[in-house]
């Protein structure tokens, strides 16, 4: 494998194909249905075109695959007094850009993950009993107080989500104080830890100071550090919540990347959303924005430097490590069903 | 009846108030934005700068061209794909890049950033050590150092600060009917992670009171509309709303908010929380879809109120063409003209729809 100047994103040494590849979609952005399959974000894609999609990703080596997403990226054209790059419309949250991000952040890994405190720790964590991670895990602790939880039920009173899902904070915090391990990797499975909403309503009104919001976060880290969350339909949805928040922290610095609201997925947005968002960089860049372009507003193309950064603060933190867990629980499942992971995103993206 | 025996205690209460009233800056502003308003109402984001120099206010977002603010990993934190320390690093980042500039607030447009800011925060104050080791993460990856900032503030608190000064020397319009000279009746929807996660610390009025946003409104003419389900969240959820099949939890919960404020005959709800803002607005057409229920109510940021009532362009500063439910019956009742004609214009007003 070549070395990847990975502070600059450059690639030494990009080869003829690369260039040609990029240039043949450079005046043809609008043109979806001329794209290759792993360019389409159509939800019914996979099942079509699963096959057709690994071949060509699999036979891509990750000189190709990585030199080929950045010559893309970096295309820019002038446009409105500023620089406009026309590809990231192109690359965003397609099986290419997926696996990209698979195959670059096992790159970063290797390269400064070496002994990295933090992932030790969640290595630790993963071996260890969940119980062992309700007293350990910062954000476990701090949610459950001294005096503990009294079962009052005032977080579920006027829990939101508790008014429209088979979810009871009070239970949550009831099995969680309890301690039993075999009913705590059993709620890890369910759907229910799920449900909530994360607004934070039920924090200010628990009598004994608890955060039943913040033990339900902590549940959720653990469910997918053990792998349970597979087990249920609104758990496995987390493989495409790491490609869609993860693929926009990855790749844009952004957690929601202007062009994710797509008309298809968005029909309850109503009819002016469909004008709206057919011609969205235009209305953005009149009131002042700067839609994939160089700027210092929202919805800008980040700098590369500042996107380096963040990437290694990401690994830093444990991002890459609990994505790799994500990702390899998805794969098993997938395999399972005898399905491509492509094919499996698009499931659990859609079911439920 | 005897001091003892009261019910309220005026220095008590006075004292109990306190706890709520939070310090606002006047200057020197490190400005972050917001990942979902930024991707839906891009103009409430842009005016932002516009009002800052309006006071001419010393504010910033980029120390150097190459190394600028970015997200605060929050949605990906309350998303679960984000580890806390992965948010605790981003954060300290964002810290140092405010503590580069010379400011010692740090603003930002968000919500859900307000909230994990002022958590990390109160996880540095109540974990021993912890400090020590993201600064030595934070050094190891960047280079960079970090101190926790003096001041974290919403934009909603600088537009609170600053609401009587912009209403007296700029404001053209005011919250009141042309016609009839009716104070127009103002539903205010504050995020939950404004006011709800750190309500003594961090939030103008607290959780049950909240002032920030209705503080505008009466400030601006309007009149504070009171109704039951006032403080429920909007169901935005992260993974409720952005997974295609959850969004249904976020319905359901805009369907309760707006019959329970509907009989108030609201003209206009204020948010200042972006996933609020967005599925406030969005799901009223959804809702009609599938109920028949019309409410309509048009739904704006603060920002975007305050851009109106400063006169500014709707459709070239404010940019009310990307809201789903018209915004043009409120402009209508409080006499602002406009040209829709010009609504669906792009760069250089070229027609383009």
């Amino acid at each position: 494998m070549k070395n990847f100047d990975l502070k600059n994103q450059a690639f030494p040494g990009q080869n003829e194909t690369a260039v040609n590849y990029s240039s043949k979609f450079r005046n043809n952005n609008k043109d979806t249905k001329n794209r290759p399959p792993w360019f389409q974000r159509d939800f019914n894609l996979s099942k079509r075109d699963g096959e057709k999609i690994r071949e060509h990703l699999d036979n891509l080596t990750n000189d190709e695959i990585m030199g080929l997403y950045y010559e893309m990226r970096e295309v820019k054209e002038k446009w409105d007094k500023g620089y406009y790059y026309p590809n990231i419309q192109i690359l965003f949250g397609t099986p290419f850009e997926r696996e990209k991000d698979r195959r670059e952040q096992q790159i970063w890994s290797e390269k400064y993950g070496q002994e990295n405190e933090i992932v030790e720790w969640y290595k630790e964590a993963k071996e260890r009993s969940c119980v062992w991670w309700l007293e350990n895990h910062i954000i476990a602790r701090h949610a459950l107080s001294a005096s503990g939880c009294m079962s009052c039920g005032a977080c579920t009173a006027l829990c939101p989500a508790a008014e429209f899902f088979d979810y009871n904070p009070r239970i949550i915090m009831e099995t969680v104080q309890e301690k039993n391990e075999d009913e705590i990797i059993q709620l890890l499975k369910l759907d229910t830890i799920w449900y909530c909403f994360q607004c934070g309503s039920c924090k200010p009104k628990c009598p004994r100071g608890n955060n039943p919001f913040g033990m339900i976060s902590s549940l959720r880290q653990l469910s997918q550090i053990k792998g349970y969350h597979v087990y249920s339909v609104r758990g496995r949805q987390q493989y495409a919540a790491r490609h869609l928040w993860g693929g926009n922290l990855w790749n844009r610095a952004f957690t929601l990347y202007f062009r994710d609201i797509a008309v298809e997925t968005h029909r309850d947005f109503g009819p002016r959303h469909e004008i709206s968002f057919n011609h969205k960089e235009e209305y953005f860049r009149r009131v002042g924005a700067s839609p994939d372009m160089d700027g210092s507003l929202s919805s800008r193309k980040v700098h590369p430097k500042t996107l380096y950064e963040v990437r290694r603060l990401w690994e830093a933190g444990g991002a890459l490590y609990l994505w790799k867990l994500i990702e390899d629980a998805a794969k098993k499942q997938a395999d399972e069903l005898d399905i491509t992971i492509d094919e499996y995103h698009d499931k659990v993206k859609t079911e439920g | 009846m005897t001091e003892y025996n009261k019910l309220f205690s005026n220095s008590a209460r006075e004292s109990l108030w306190k706890r709520y009233i939070k310090d606002i800056p006047d200057d020197g502003y490190f400005l972050t934005l917001s990942c979902i308003l930024g991707a839906l109402y891009p103009g409430s984001e842009c005016m932002v700068p516009k009002v800052y120099e309006l006071f001419g206010l010393n504010w910033g977002t980029n120390p150097k061209p190459e190394s600028g603010w970015t997200c605060c990993s929050g949605i990906a934190y309350h998303g679960d794909i984000m580890p806390i320390e992965g948010t605790l690093l981003t954060v300290a980042r964002l810290w140092s890049l405010t503590q580069e500039m010379g400011f010692d607030a740090i603003t930002m447009s968000c919500v859900t950033s307000f909230g994990i800011h002022c958590e990390c925060k109160d996880l540095y104050e109540q974990e021993p050590g912890l400090k020590e080791k993201i600064d030595r993460l934070l050094k190891q990856s960047c280079g960079r150092e970090f101190e926790i900032p003096k001041h974290i503030l919403h934009i909603s608190d600088v537009y609170y600060r600053y609401r009587n000064q912009l209403r007296d020397n700029f404001m053209k319009y005011q919250l009141i009917e042309k016609k009839t000279g009716r104070p127009l009746n103002v539903v205010d929807h504050v995020g939950c992670h404004y006011s709800k996660l750190f309500p003594e610390e961090h939030s103008l009025g607290g959780s049950e009171y909240c002032e920030v946003l209705s503080g505008m409104g009466a400030a601006w003419g309007g009149k504070e509309i009171d109704y039951p389900e006032r403080r429920h969240c909007c169901g935005m959820g992260f993974r409720q709303c952005m997974i295609s099949p959850n969004r249904g939890a976020t319905m359901a919960s805009v369907h309760k908010k707006m019959k329970s404020m509907d009989s108030f005959q609201p003209d206009l709800i204020i948010t200042n929380c972006p996933g609020c803002q967005v599925f406030l607005d969005k799901e009223q057409w959804a809702i009609y879809e599938i109920t028949g229920e019309k409410y309509f109510i048009p739904v704006v940021t603060y920002q975007e109120l305050a851009g109106l009532l400063l006169g500014w362009d709707p459709y070239r500063t404010v940019g009310i063409q990307f809201h789903a439910v018209p915004v043009e019956p409120l402009l209508d009742k409080i006499g602002i003209p406009y040209d829709d004609s010009e609504s669906w214009l792009g760069v250089a007003d070229r027609q383009i729809y």
